[in-house]
């Protein structure tokens, strides 16, 4: 998707709106309104937040990219900034280009910027407008009515979706907001309109959903069957617990808030025992005290699902911030040699298709599932194709056919067990971590040992056969080829797509599942490329760790831990250097 | 009562000797845990429980050893995660009964934060704690109920912390039956577990188990002198009454034994399932129904 930000006289058909101020403004609703009108537009949606770590206060950013075609991350920077106070200005003034439109509080802010040559100014009184209609919280109805008339964003729609947001709140509120909006609009009507910047609705309508990366893990859990859903509250991993709260008891399903993480995953672990598929999410901090139940769940040979929404570290850290830095301890953080498998979620799709990718991996192999997600994802809206559960296939656990006698870890010739429910007659066994012989009882000979181990994590070779697991992005023969994971991918697409336009050779490698490390598929991918770059939000540098550790490649490590994702002029602009 | 609670119980007839499994008991001799697997299996027999429809959940520790001998399902888990582990158990299958058997260390120490949550969320399922007042398995430290003049490994002068009281944390935290009872008193062992496995909620035994081998003061003789033989005889369903004796108790430096308290209430299981009927939830619910909010 090539972006020209040099386009004149031309109206652009990929925008990007900013609305920034202090949180508790309703920076993140008015940003939600607009992102709603656009989808029912046809048009694609890609939002991108950041909120403070704090309830009130602090600066928070809504950035909404659209387009008629599809979008695979954030973009570089906005088209159109809309700010709410001196702070937003002060953070986003460095941006404000010659050709950028600049909409913000004023007469009546607490700030008076100073409009650079070019830019394309809207001064809207929010503050005041919203005080004199007796609605000071609707200073952000004030503003969308503005952005509205300014851009082009359908008025009906807004209202729409406006009215359908408030309603539970009464028709007082309804009313008060809708004041506010159309007040908005006529302000910005009396303004003179000098960009181009309008929004214009794509010409086909597909059929989508609107959802956020945590709301489709949540989904992706109900379209696999999960039956048992177990957490604790943490930040950016919280929504997940409410949307399958909402949900699962709909379908039957149980849940139980915790009272911390290391409960969570075993009530996950003990559900799993008991035949039901079972998952729990968190974060990084969570992640780190389930360590030890996750080596038990491996040892036991226990399917469980395990999402990580990671979060800004080490410890308490950027608790709302971006970052991709759990992958050592989604690895390994265990004691003993532990096994898992762990995925990577690149966008909302795969938030549903990997979620139900994990829970059939981790019924199939009988071992813990980690799926990796991050905060920008959690929160970031997208359009994507209306997902049909019928096109989903759910794997359950190998089970026991009553014949004979039964033997928990029976040795067989794919290291998988059959499972049995409790209740079933002839099945009774243990499930333990201590090391145990086929029955399940201690033995802890050195023989046994080994070869329980080799049936543990020989099991998992077949992984890499059981869903699209890894992607390579271009044919041939490049002069660099760009390795990403997670939330990376997305950019590297778009600063690959800008690159080959001017005539680069380059490739991307996109692995979905990142342990079992794919080492062939690795290795055929560097064999194609003269240099490796590896681009990811860390400061180890985790993957490029592993890729060195466990392939004959050398990829050079790009990392950045800033809190905030990479963009794709980034890319662009690295792969330039390293082939200047 | 919903139709799953306790209705794993009386559906078989089977010898206590035959909910013993084929693997051997690992316990000293002298050992009070000998006393509480005995109990337990002869309850296990009176009620007619179903080995196939019985799960025993063990966290770490010599108590937790327990699983392996009885004939039934089970899992030995991590130190002190018993309970929840058995939690998820019962959540996901509440026609099991489910029985919880661990030490002092394990449910009090490195596992106490879980203890509230079992109590007040009224788990269905039965938690036999055996309580010998010191580490055994790691070889003699002290744990959180071992005196404070007890001599162990990590307290060669004598020790620093003050013992805590399981039952009276038990009462506060919410604990629908609360009983105690001497390793020595097989018959009451027997009794108190068969009354806590009939009782719909979550039961708590706290058996004060000796061990011989490390804990040099805390003797059967000793723990047999200080247990009040006759189980006391207040009004088991007042909390104030039962928190009074326990009081009394500990100022006399005795211990009540029998059924403490016992409140009938709904468990976390039931509550569940008046929630998933509450929104007419059922496994074949229309997921397009629920994919549809997302549409914009």
């Amino acid at each position: 998707m090539k972006r020209d930000n040099d386009m004149q006289g031309m109206t652009k058909n990929d925008l990007i709106i900013r609305i920034a101020g202090e949180g508790g403004e309703g920076i993140i609703s008015a940003g939600d309104f607009i992102t709603q009108a656009c989808a029912r537009m046809g048009l694609e949606v890609y939002t991108f937040k950041t909120f403070p770590a704090e309830i009130k206060g602090g600066y928070a950013m809504y950035q909404l990219r659209t387009c008629p075609q599809r979008i695979y991350n954030q973009g570089d920077t906005f088209d159109i900034l809309c700010a709410f106070n001196g702070e937003a200005y002060d953070l986003n003034r460095d941006r404000l280009k010659p050709g950028t439109a600049f909409v913000y509080d004023s007469p009546g802010g607490d700030f008076e910027p100073d409009i650079p040559p070019g830019v394309h100014a809207y001064p809207i009184p929010m503050t005041l407008t919203a005080r004199e209609l007796n609605s000071p919280k609707a200073k952000n109805m004030v503003a969308m009515g503005a952005l509205s008339t300014l851009f082009n964003i359908p008025e009906a729609a807004l209202r729409e979706v406006l009215s359908a947001k408030f309603a539970r709140k009464g028709e007082a509120v309804v009313q008060g907001n809708l004041a506010a909006f159309e007040r908005g609009r006529e302000l910005a009507s009396a303004l003179k309109k000098t960009d181009s910047f309008a929004i214009k609705a794509a010409e086909t309508k597909r059929d989508v959903v609107v959802m956020s990366g945590n709301n489709a893990v949540g989904l992706g859990a109900l379209i696999a069957g999960v039956e048992f859903f177990s957490a604790y509250p943490i930040t950016p991993a919280t929504e997940i617990a409410q949307y399958v709260s909402k949900h699962l008891p709909k379908r039957g399903g149980t849940l139980i808030q915790a009272e911390d993480e290391i409960a969570s995953i075993s009530h996950v672990v003990g559900a799993s025992y008991a035949g039901k598929k079972a998952m729990t999410a968190t974060s990084g901090p969570g992640l780190a005290l389930m360590s030890e139940m996750l080596g038990m769940a491996f040892m036991s040979e226990t399917p469980c699902v395990v999402v990580d929404v990671q979060r800004g570290g080490p410890s308490t850290g950027l608790p709302t911030k971006h970052e991709q830095s759990d992958l050592f301890m989604a690895v390994h953080g265990s004691h003993g040699d532990a096994g898992r498998i762990v995925l990577s979620v690149e966008d909302v799709k795969d938030c549903i298709d990997l979620t139900v990718a994990a829970f059939n991996l981790a019924e199939k192999y009988q071992c813990p599932v980690l799926l990796l997600s991050d905060s920008s994802l959690a929160f970031s809206t997208q359009t994507m194709p209306y997902p049909n559960p019928d096109s989903y296939v759910n794997v359950g656990r190998k089970r026991w056919d009553g014949e004979g006698e039964y033997r928990r870890y029976a040795l067989t010739e794919d290291g998988i067990s059959p499972m049995v429910d409790p209740g079933t007659h002839g099945g009774m066994h243990i499930a333990t971590g201590l090391e145990h012989n086929e029955a399940g009882a201690p033995n802890y000979s050195a023989a046994n040992h080994e070869t329980m181990q080799a049936k543990r994590f020989g099991k998992l070779k077949g992984v890499i056969n059981d869903f699209p697991a890894v992607e390579e992005d271009g044919e041939g023969e490049a002069d660099i080829g760009i390795i990403a994971w997670g939330g990376t991918i997305g950019v590297v697409r778009e600063g690959l797509q800008r690159l080959r336009a001017e005539g680069y050779r380059v490739k991307g490698f996109y692995p979905k599942l990142l342990w079992p490390l794919p080492v062939e598929q690795f290795e055929r991918f560097g064999a194609s490329c003269t240099r490796l770059l590896l681009p990811e939000v860390n400061y180890l540098g985790q993957l490029a760790h592993f890729v060195r550790a466990e392939t004959s490649l050398r990829p050079e490590s790009y990392t950045i831990c800033g809190g905030l994702p990479f963009t794709p002029d980034m890319i662009v602009r690295k792969v330039k250097e390293m082939l200047a | 009562m919903n139709d799953t609670a306790q209705k794993h119980l009386h559906r078989v007839e089977l010898k206590s000797k035959e909910y013993k499994s084929d693997i051997p008991v690992v316990w000293c001799g002298g050992c009070g845990h000998h006393g509480v697997l005995t109990g337990l299996l002869r309850a296990l027999s009176e009620l007619g429980v179903d080995p196939n429809f019985l799960v025993n959940v063990s966290g770490i520790g010599c108590s937790s050893r327990l699983p392996y001998f009885v004939q039934s399902y089970k899992m030995h888990t991590l130190h002190g995660r018993a309970g929840p582990v058995a939690t998820g158990v019962q959540l996901a299958r509440p026609d099991l009964a489910v029985v919880v058997s661990g030490g002092d260390g394990d449910g009090f120490s490195i596992g106490g934060g879980h203890m509230p949550h079992l109590a007040r969320k009224n788990i269905n399922m039965t938690y036999v704690l055996m309580d010998n007042h010191i580490y055994g398995l790691t070889k003699g430290q002290v744990s959180p109920t071992s005196r404070s003049i007890l001599k162990a490994y990590t307290t060669p002068y004598g020790g620093v912390d003050e013992p805590m009281d399981p039952i009276l944390y038990m009462l506060t935290y919410g604990a629908s039956y609360v009983a105690q009872a001497f390793a020595g008193n097989v018959k009451m062992v027997t009794q108190l577990i068969k009354d806590g496995m009939e009782h719909k909620g979550f039961s708590f035994i706290n058996v004060l188990s000796q061990c011989p081998t490390f804990n040099q003061i805390d003797t059967a003789a000793y723990f047999k002198s200080i247990c009040n033989e006759a189980v006391a005889d207040h009004d088991v369903s007042d909390l104030d009454a039962a928190m009074h004796v326990v009081n009394q108790a500990i100022r006399e430096e005795r211990v009540p034994t029998g059924l403490l308290y016992k409140v009938e209430r709904a468990t976390l299981d039931e509550r569940m399932a008046a929630l998933v009927e509450h929104v007419g939830g059922h496994p074949d619910y229309d997921l397009r129904k629920i994919i549809d909010l997302s549409r914009p």
